[in-house]
């Protein structure tokens, strides 16, 4: 089984509620390492300009780069759920070793502050889903533009789309992840 | 010994009025963590603010001792005192400035901050009205033009049902960004669900907000004051095109021939066409006749003007040309249309609610005239009386007393939980202001700006440390559990008020303890207080209230409290003020600070000081993971950056005659050439040359009222320059 992630791009308002309530309940400091991040895009030129945002983190991806290199085996995918996991004993720390970030296109290796970091990813709430709930990011959105769970649900529920504003989906990878995209239009001559 | 971990549901209490639902997490008398609702849709979810909170309880610079003054006022070194040294000081400089210059000369100060129905900040008005009495405000920052305006047109202030939106054809919001400022728990939300339905959107407004990237199918860039000749050159188009809806003119208002008069330029000999609005507005003809045309003929249609163009110079006459075309357009009282006015919806709550603890009557207010420039009919008395200094006023009123034509001479100052120096119009005369006062308490929880210029500071506890509820801008009520004890030997309000009130020798403050006033106000509208208090919240699920719908329905017999029982598109009571910038009609009336102004010469940037995403006002500037994902930064449109070699990113001086900020810029096309937009509530942070390194806009902002009582921080012009 796959868990993944869903994420309705044209709900979101960059509002960054996702953001925070995962560094509340993983209590991550304030710094360079978060979770769940939220890009920001901006195109066009005054006034049909474009803005749409990407709420992204780790993708659980069917087949993580991050697995394979990792020299020290800190990083582990699970069988049960194909959430994968790092064992922050096991790594090496940012100052000796950055081999998991320098595989993963989507940033999803995350190092505090501290010397030597251990890494530290979003592990899909594994806790939460195990007691019935959405990991949560997913239950504090006020835009209900995320969801999680089996990934074969989510296609069901939400269609197979792997495409977003900002996401490049790696067919390597595979990237647990399906995606209601922002479409671009213009402003100037309307939507409709 | 430790405990289990349990959890409570908490309804928040911040000043953006959502009252959302945190469920907080404690474990042997600390938070844990937090979630948010989790029960019934609609769920009350918290944004990033709340679900911040653990970080704002136990943030390093909370104010956990009484504190008195040291150093300087202003350079925020105190000394730790005992609560009775801190009361009895409070006590003895009220009972001396009031024995030497009368009760007048000592000012409370307070606004929006804790929104509790126990701990709120009337609690401490009741000390000093019982105490022989102070000077109270009026003129509230968020909204008071919008007041002024209901009041003259509708006879009471209303506004819109979020729930409602998705029964509208098509939505114009006007400057209205709820994705960033929430407008009741949930708009955001309701303005995708309506636009997921196939609801169409206009948005009006200088900046592409992160609101009109969810919604906007059109977007209208407009100069900043402007907005009132925008409004009228669609009235236009709707006259001449003979679009309005004729029938609920006639049946449902009064005046509007006199404003036809003015449209058409039998008035004034200028006819207010788009092409005219278009020279003021930048906003070109075609659009405004388009707009206009859109919003009479697709039904129904939810105009939404928020109350940030409203903090204009003359700011009154957007809201009042704002319902005059609600009106036209017959979209009054309708399902899917709205009042021209924006959301809230508090209409359906049995209103039991409200702070219940009486003030007990003002001596000083109690001996005062009305204004002039005061609507006769106003919804409280209070606002309208002479006595009553103006919000944005109160430093020119400090500085110069009965010398400069106000009620009395001003001494001292008594702020609770409002930021005052950091949130009131410039900020440096705030300071002489300040430093001139005889005696300063300040009831914080954290060490803000104002906290700084304190003799004497009370500190107070948030709301998860004391029992409380909370009715926000939803229709729902929330419990507020105390799930901690209040840090360090802080305390709640009204456990302030209750040993002030006994130092000063009050008999009879308060009877009753907070749990027996939580009774005696929730029962009422939540019937089984025992399983309100257990699921911490009452959600009112009944069809979104239709503002105005009885008037509409059966005007006979629900006349709107107005003199002539109608809506007031003339209105009498504003004629009779004869104040030529208090039109009795709606008109544009060009603001000070203006492109226009000679002042532009100098300032020629036009900016606007909207709410930003990571603070409620100057609530969360101090939380360091909220400052992370949104630093404070000045927008700047990408022509007005280049001509003056600012990159994205670089620091630059924003400033005027009023003072100087230094702050990153944001280079970028999500805001119209010539304005910039340097958010709201950022703590002021000066420098020894008293340039503020905090990006606080009301350092820039003139401290100027509007005719009708408007905040004009919106009117404002400044230059900007590579740092």
């Amino acid at each position: 089984m796959q868990t993944g992630f869903y994420f309705d791009q044209t709900r979101c308002t960059g509002c960054y509620t996702c953001v925070i309530a995962c560094k509340d309940w993983h209590d991550v400091p304030a710094g360079p390492a978060s979770w769940r991040r939220v890009l920001t895009i901006e195109e066009g030129k005054f006034p049909d300009v474009f803005v749409a945002w990407l709420a992204t983190s780790c993708y659980h991806c069917a087949r993580p780069a991050c697995v394979a290199a990792c020299p020290a085996g800190a990083i582990t995918k699970r069988k049960e759920d194909g959430i994968v996991v790092v064992d922050q004993a096991k790594c090496l720390g940012k100052d000796k070793c950055d081999l998991c970030l320098q595989s993963c296109p989507y940033e999803a290796p995350q190092f505090g502050a501290e010397k030597n970091a251990k890494m530290q990813m979003c592990n899909l709430c594994f806790d939460r889903l195990k007691e019935g709930k959405k990991p949560i990011c997913v239950a504090g959105c006020p835009m209900r533009a995320l969801d999680a769970g089996p990934i074969d649900e989510l296609r069901a529920r939400y269609g197979d789309k792997t495409n977003a504003v900002a996401f490049a989906y790696s067919a390597e990878l595979k990237p647990s992840v399906v995606f209601k995209p922002k479409l671009r239009k213009s402003l100037v001559k309307g939507r409709k | 010994m430790t405990t289990a971990e349990k959890a409570y549901y908490v309804g928040t209490d911040m000043n953006c009025g959502g009252a959302c639902l945190l469920k907080v997490h404690v474990k042997d008398g600390v938070i844990t963590r937090l979630e948010t609702d989790d029960g019934d849709e609609p769920q009350l979810r918290n944004c990033l603010r709340c679900r911040a909170y653990r970080q704002r309880v136990y943030a390093p610079d909370r104010l956990l001792y009484p504190m008195k003054r040291v150093g300087e006022r202003g350079e925020g070194k105190f000394k730790r005192i005992s609560w009775d040294e801190a009361l009895e000081t409070v006590a003895s400089q009220y009972k001396r400035v009031k024995e030497t210059y009368g009760p007048a000369a000592a000012i409370y100060l307070t606004t929006g901050g804790d929104i509790g129905q126990v701990h709120n900040t009337r609690t401490a008005v009741r000390v000093f009205c019982l105490a022989g009495g102070c000077t109270l405000m009026w003129g509230v920052a968020s909204n008071e033009g919008w007041m002024f305006a209901c009041q003259a047109t509708y006879g009471y202030p209303v506004g819109n049902d979020h729930r409602d939106l998705p029964n509208s054809k098509l939505v114009i919001l006007w400057g209205m960004n709820p994705a960033v400022i929430i407008d009741g728990c949930g708009t955001a939300y309701h303005l995708a669900l309506a636009r997921e339905k196939g609801t169409k959107f206009i948005v009006v407004d200088p900046r592409y907000t992160d609101t009109a990237a969810l919604v906007a199918d059109r977007w209208v860039p407009i100069r900043p004051g402007t907005d009132a000749a925008a409004m009228i050159a669609m009235a236009y188009v709707m006259i001449t095109e003979d679009l309005y809806d004729k029938a609920f003119i006639d049946k449902y208002t009064v005046g509007f021939d006199k404003f036809k008069e003015y449209v058409l330029g039998q008035e004034d000999g200028m006819p207010k066409t788009p092409k005219w609005a278009e020279a003021i507005t930048g906003v070109p003809a075609q659009t405004i006749v388009e707009i206009a045309r859109e919003y009479a003929t697709i039904k129904p249609a939810a105009l939404l003007p928020s109350k940030g163009p409203g903090r204009t110079a003359f700011g009154e006459q957007y809201h009042r040309a704002a319902f005059t075309l609600a009106a036209m357009t017959g979209n009054i009282g309708k399902s899917g249309g709205s009042a021209g006015s924006e959301i809230t919806q508090r209409g359906e709550i049995p209103f039991a609610m409200g702070q219940a603890m009486k003030t007990g009557g003002n001596p000083v207010d109690a001996g005062s005239p009305m204004r002039k420039d005061a609507l006769p009919t106003p919804i409280s008395k209070g606002p309208g009386l002479v006595a009553r200094l103006h919000n944005s006023e109160i430093w020119d009123a400090i500085l110069k007393g009965k010398a400069g034509g106000y009620y009395s001479d001003y001494k001292m100052v008594y702020i609770a939980n409002c930021n005052y120096l950091n949130q009131y119009p410039n900020v440096n005369k705030a300071i002489k202001a300040m430093k001139s006062l005889e005696f300063i308490a300040v009831q914080e929880q954290f060490m803000t700006p104002t906290a700084k210029f304190a003799d004497i500071i009370l500190p107070t506890c948030t709301f998860l440390e004391r029992n409380d509820a909370v009715w926000g801008a939803g229709p729902h009520v929330a419990y507020q559990p105390k799930v901690i004890e209040p840090l360090g030997e802080s305390r709640s309000h009204l456990a302030i008020c209750d040993e002030l009130a006994a130092k000063l020798g009050i008999v009879g403050y308060n009877d009753k303890t907070d749990e027996q006033w939580l009774e005696q106000i929730m029962k009422p509208c939540v019937g089984d207080f025992e399983k309100f208090k257990e699921t911490g919240v009452k959600k009112y699920y009944q069809a979104p209230t239709i503002p105005f719908k009885k008037e509409i329905e059966d005007i006979e017999n629900s006349p709107f409290p107005t003199p002539s029982g109608k809506i007031e598109i003339f209105s009498q009571q504003i004629a009779d003020m004869n104040n030529p910038l208090i039109p009795p009609i709606p008109k544009y009336i060009e603001t000070w600070e203006s492109r226009n102004d000679p002042l532009a010469r100098k300032y020629p940037i036009q900016l606007t000081s909207t709410h930003p995403k990571r603070r409620s006002h100057s609530q969360f500037d101090n939380i360091p993971w909220l400052r992370e994902v949104d630093p404070q930064v000045i927008w700047l449109n990408t022509k007005d950056a280049k001509a003056r070699g600012i990159k994205d990113g670089d620091l630059v001086k924003v400033f005027n005659q009023r003072g100087e900020v230094i702050i990153q810029a944001k280079v970028t096309e999500r805001i119209m050439p010539g304005v910039a937009d340097l958010p709201e509530g950022a703590w002021y942070n000066p420098d020894k040359a008293g340039v503020d390194h905090g990006g606080c806009a009301n350092v820039l902002t003139i401290d100027k009222r509007s005719p009708g009582g408007a905040f004009t921080s919106n009117s404002c012009l400044v230059q900007v320059e590579k740092a």
